[in-house]
């Protein structure tokens, strides 16, 4: 019996500890809304750790394949994504026009991005550092780099 | 030990094991992303200036952009875009002697001389006026033509022109201009109104706009 709670605990501790380093990252959320007949809704919950975990265990011609496409602006995302972090919190663009509402900013070391449309509704937020992280990797797996 | 436990023993097990294998890659994961860490706390300081843009289109839908964007930001981001005119910070310009005009010297002269007038023009068609007043280069442009009115407001501290002009030959220098701007307090920069746009760029230390 004394067994069985040691491993209990074991397992328990391990669990809260797998889930912390998961989690405080924090979480990337994409919500996408289509009203109108048959349109598709996504709500994706990802833990941000997963990602970077994710693209070192990518094969590596697939990342440089993506690093070669996005070479032009991968310079300057990484180099906003460093920088946005040192800032508070702002509201960076803001569009208004009638019933579209296009809005981008940070929010607790988030970048948000939210479309408001009649047709359609679009939230994406994701960190920072995340986003900081994959840029890097990206460049560091561009050809010549 | 029953096989009820056993059972369950294995399982635990197999639970612990797969946990202890994503820790590691959960840790792995996160250290490219940990010395960052450090340098992430959004305080806010006081010394930062954000450059805000307004547009307000008259239309009847009322289209509106607002912009603000740390000058911080924008300095360490321009040396990053390389296309077109736009290398290093630096626009190129194709011909600095414009219309014969040495856009330089010009600057040069205007840096020396003391506060003025340069151009006064009143017509029935637009006012213009160049001056320097307070070390800040002014423009102000009236065009009476229109149905409505249109004006345009433009005040630069002396300063930023001499940085945007501190390039070499044929080039703007944009990131030293930007660290001047940062150097100034408060100040409107820009502002368009006509039957069409309202324009506003400004200079402060707020992360809101108005």
């Amino acid at each position: 019996m004394m067994l069985l709670a040691k491993a209990a605990i074991g397992i328990g501790s391990t669990l809260v500890l797998a889930s912390a380093y998961t989690f405080h990252e924090g979480i990337i959320r994409i919500d996408v809304d289509e009203y109108h007949s048959g349109g598709s809704h996504v709500h994706l919950w990802v833990p941000a750790a997963v990602v970077p975990m994710a693209m070192h265990l990518a094969p590596r011609e697939h990342m440089m394949c993506a690093a070669d496409h996005a070479r032009e602006i991968l310079p300057i995302a990484h180099a906003i994504m460093k920088e946005l972090k040192r800032f508070p919190d702002a509201d960076l663009v803001e569009v208004m026009n009638g019933d579209q509402h296009v809005q981008i900013r940070t929010s607790h070391g988030k970048l948000q991005i939210d479309v408001k449309d009649p047709g359609e509704t679009v939230h994406l937020l994701c960190p920072l550092s995340t986003l900081e992280d994959v840029t890097s990797q990206l460049e560091s797996n561009a050809p010549g780099a | 030990m029953s096989n009820r436990n056993r059972g369950f023993l294995k399982k635990a097990a197999r639970i612990s094991a797969a946990a202890l294998l994503f820790v590691p890659l959960a840790v792995f994961a996160q250290s490219s992303t940990a010395p960052s860490k450090s340098s992430t706390s959004p305080a806010s300081s006081s010394s930062d200036r954000w450059l805000h843009v307004r547009v307000i289109s008259s239309d009847a839908k009322g289209e509106t952009v607002r912009v603000n964007v740390p000058l911080e930001l924008a300095e360490k981001v321009l040396p990053t875009i390389n296309k077109d005119r736009i290398h290093d910070g630096k626009l190129k310009i194709d011909n600095a002697h414009a219309n014969d005009v040495d856009l330089r010297a010009l600057v040069d002269a205007i840096r020396t001389t003391k506060d003025g007038e340069f151009v006064t023009v009143q017509s029935n068609d637009c006012d213009v006026r160049v001056a320097k007043e307070s070390n800040h280069l002014i423009v102000h442009v009236l065009d009476k033509n229109r149905s409505k009115k249109s004006q345009v407001e433009i005040k630069v501290p002396m300063k930023v022109v001499d940085a945007l002009f501190s390039a070499g030959k044929d080039e703007l220098d944009l990131v030293a201009a930007l660290h001047a701007l940062s150097g100034q307090g408060d100040t409107e920069l820009v502002s368009v109104k006509d039957d069409d746009n309202t324009v506003r760029v400004w200079l402060d230390s707020k992360n809101v706009t108005e």
